[in-house]
């Protein structure tokens, strides 16, 4: 049996490497938001970026995205610019503000992804992510009848039907209330890591940062660097009650002095 | 999103503003009717009806070919306007000049458009579907543009991180969240393709309103006239109202209340406007040169761009063209400014003293609204027989025509006040003039200016018309007259005339609207 070339391709980019070479964004007003990066991020490989508002977080996940246009500098995923991989539907993004369609329902949304990567209308994979994110029953609702965590998990969902090699989540939780935040973080991550999906985080909790990666990168104020690269050897999945182990304690400690000390630096 | 009282207590009391509206109005004409009865000025409501019903035939029979023929236009005129749109969105570097071709175009005259669409159409239903289409395209072009921009970023980014282009951005999002300004657009589009078949019809159709307006306006016969306009008035606002209901059935939301887009002007130097200006003038000799070449038009009716140079500039009665010329666009733009400035002027103060009182304001909106669906010039033989044929007459026509675009933006930009600046205000005790002067004038400048410019148009329409049908002086007169006696190159040049001091009007609109609002409203200023 001959091998499928489609198949050989979507290997090629399972869980591909993310090579940052001397990565920069300048706006056109001038703004600096990146200073030169260099960085790799392991494929397979769940990274969480914080730093302070304003650094260039977002503007770090969307040059990685292919959204924007490095100033100077490249992004290769698995060796590829990212515009190849955008077009294999392979990337998705949870955008910091939700983005949901107004005239679609929260199925319509989800299933949205699905159409623009080019993959079939899977019904019970739709339903099965909306139960997954607490929003059971809600499939036909319109966006402006949710709240703004309801509408942030949708966004979530929608990042993750298309079973993506390439996670990017920019605050995912930022309005979603403590208890569901925990239970996603929980939950969630049982659907990238047996994938080996490549996963980007932005958060402003370190708690969440700590818990869900495998490496935590601190960001200095703007134009961000990196001011400290933290790894996380934590068992996977996760057990039960871990923030309140020692190891947990520590890493978060570690993490949060760096972010001060990055502050001012 | 209101409550649910709200929402049902909403179209209950626009209903009954609107029932108000109607019997007030119906009650003052009668009043006026008794006070001027014997000076052949006014028909009473129910003379009016009384002829309606006696010659319901020909008034149907008329009301049927002009209705054809609207919606034919309407039909042509929006598909051109979406076909526009897309081109100018699939290909933003072309935008900037199909905007402004497409505005050029706008400001053709249509009441002299109208005869050479006749010479060169025969005497047919082409004039009246074409200028139907020509009152428009434009009116529908502009919020389209608007719908179709409005898009936010983020749902664009979400379209292209899985790698799809343009056309797909057009077709997933932005035509789907256009559709409400499409619908704002269209409902807007209803009367102007109702009052371009009629102005098509006044070049010498065999049928339809605007024939018989012509008749009765010879006759005097002042109930026909009044039936005529009072028909046309009432046919305008139905269609208006019907789109409305379509779009709300189609729509969850309602449309929104756009009369042109804020300026979207980027830091461009004196050169730069004067380079873009230049190409605009060039692409435009070059279409209009185009046009007449590829359809293969009669020279004789149909004259280039050359033969407009050589009438005004080289042949041997050159400065005789010029003089007529300019005398008649003179005495154009004495009426064209005064009678613009004072509808303008008008709405804006209207609007500001109703939005001191809430509960007023919201009963006027939807009567304002449903008023500026009125064909105004279809009314101009009655303002012409109101008020005379000189002056008075058609500055106030032009004002009146002007007057309703401009209350309903001026509402709708005095209500659009944020929410969160009002409470700031009330949290000082802030009385209502102070906040008028604060909050509420500076939110509605950008809508002001945006239905000053759009009214350049309609209000030279106004005063042409007018010219045309009854005064006798001005450039609409000349253009008649030229046409009938096959003047083509004075008719031309006329034409070229008015459509440049037309755009020239509205670029000093602009530049006025860039100023100002640079100091009250820099985030529309780009
Ligand atoms: N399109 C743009 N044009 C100009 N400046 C921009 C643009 N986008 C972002 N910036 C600027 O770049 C900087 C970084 O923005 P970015 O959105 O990446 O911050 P962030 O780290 O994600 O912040 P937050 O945590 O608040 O989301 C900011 O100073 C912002 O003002
Ligand atoms: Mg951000």
């Amino acid at each position: 049996m001959a091998p499928d070339p489609r198949a050989a391709e979507m290997k090629s980019v399972a869980s591909p490497d993310i090579v940052c070479e001397g990565l920069c964004k300048s706006f056109a007003d001038g703004t600096q938001a990146l200073a030169p990066l260099d960085a790799v991020f392991d494929g397979g490989k769940t990274t969480a970026f914080v730093g302070p508002s304003g650094c260039g977080k977002s503007t770090l996940l969307r040059l990685i995205a292919g959204l924007e246009t490095p100033s100077a500098g490249a992004v290769l995923i698995g060796g590829a610019p990212p515009a190849s991989l955008q077009r294999q539907g392979a990337i998705a993004m949870a955008f910091q503000d939700p983005s949901l369609l107004p005239w679609r329902s929260l199925r319509g949304n989800i299933a949205l992804a699905l159409t623009l990567a080019g993959r079939p209308a899977d019904r019970t994979a739709v339903d099965g992510l909306i139960d997954l994110v607490g929003l059971a029953g809600f499939g036909d609702a319109r966006p402006s009848a949710l709240s703004g965590g309801m509408r942030q998990r949708a966004a979530i969902a929608r990042a993750l039907v298309t079973e993506p090699s390439l996670l990017l989540l920019d605050e995912p939780f930022g309005a979603v209330d403590e208890l569901t935040r925990r239970q996603l973080a929980r939950d969630l991550p049982k659907l990238w890591e047996p994938r080996g999906t490549t996963t980007l985080l932005v958060t402003h909790s370190v708690d969440e940062a700590v818990l869900l990666s495998d490496r935590v990168l601190v960001l200095s104020p703007r134009p961000a660097q990196i001011a400290a690269d933290i790894a996380v050897s934590l068992p996977r999945p996760r057990p039960a009650g871990i923030e309140r182990s020692e190891n947990f304690r520590a890493l978060v400690m570690q993490v949060s002095d760096a972010l001060a000390e990055g502050a001012v630096a | 999103m209101t409550t649910a009282v709200g929402t049902i207590a909403q179209p209950l009391r626009s209903g009954l503003g609107s029932a108000f509206g109607v019997i007030l109005i119906l009650l003052a004409w009668d009043l006026a009717a008794r006070a001027t009865a014997g000076s052949f000025v006014l028909a009473a409501p129910a003379e009016v009806l009384n002829w309606l019903v006696a010659n319901r035939g020909l008034m149907g029979r008329a009301l049927a070919e002009t209705l054809a023929n609207a919606a034919a236009g309407f039909v042509i005129g929006n598909l051109a306007a979406i076909l526009l749109a897309v081109v100018a969105l699939a290909w933003p570097r072309a935008e900037r000049a199909v905007m402004n071709l497409a505005l050029l175009i706008f400001c053709l005259p249509l009441v002299a458009t109208g005869p050479i669409l006749r010479v060169l159409l025969g005497p047919g239903d082409g004039p009246q579907i074409w200028l139907a289409a020509l009152a428009v395209y434009y009116t529908t072009l502009v919020p389209l543009m608007v719908g179709l921009r409005a898009a936010p970023a983020s749902w664009l980014d979400l379209v292209r991180i899985y790698g799809r282009g343009r056309w797909t951005e057009i077709v997933r999002v932005r035509a789907r969240a256009a559709l409400p300004y499409l619908f704002a657009g269209l409902q807007i589009a209803a009367p102007a393709a109702f009052l371009g078949a009629m102005v098509g019809e006044f070049t010498g159709a065999e049928r339809g309103m605007g024939v018989l307006t012509v008749r009765f306006i010879r006759a005097m016969d002042v109930p026909a006239i009044w039936a005529l306009a009072c028909v046309a008035a009432l046919v305008s606002i139905l269609v208006f109202a019907a789109i409305g209901w379509l779009a709300r059935f189609v729509l969850d939301e309602k449309p929104p209340v756009i009369i042109a887009p804020a300026q979207a002007v980027g830091a461009l130097g004196v050169t730069a406007r004067m380079l873009r200006t230049l190409t605009l003038a060039v692409l435009a000799l070059a279409l209009w040169w185009a046009v007449i070449q590829i359809a293969q038009l009669n020279p004789f009716f149909a004259k280039g761009p050359d033969d407009v140079a050589r009438a005004l500039l080289s042949a041997p009665d050159a400065a005789e063209t010029r003089a007529r010329l300019g005398t008649a666009l003179v005495e154009t733009a004495v009426y064209v400014v005064p009678g613009w400035a004072a509808g303008l002027g008008l709405g804006a103060a209207i609007a500001i003293v109703l939005i001191l009182f809430p509960p007023i304001a919201a009963v006027a909106m939807p009567v304002a609204v449903a008023l500026r669906a009125i064909p105004i010039v279809t009314t101009a033989p009655l303002i012409v027989l109101v008020l005379g044929r000189g002056a008075v007459g058609t500055i106030s026509l032009v004002a009146v025509m002007v007057f309703f675009p401009s209350l309903v933006a001026c509402l709708h930009g005095l209500r659009q006040a944020p929410g969160q600046i009002m409470d700031v205000f009330d949290s000082y005790a802030a009385g209502p003039v102070s906040r008028l002067i604060h909050v509420r004038i500076p939110a509605m400048l950008p809508a002001f200016f945006a239905s000053a410019r759009m009214s350049v148009p309609a209000a030279i329409l106004a005063v042409t018309v007018v010219e045309w049908l009854a005064t006798g002086r001005g450039i609409g007169s000349l253009m008649a007259l030229s046409a009938s006696l096959s003047e083509y190159d004075m008719l031309w040049s006329a034409i070229m005339a008015t459509a440049v001091l037309a755009v020239l009007f509205h670029a000093g609109v602009s530049a006025l609207e860039r100023v100002v609002l640079a100091r009250t409203a820099p985030e529309q200023v780009g």
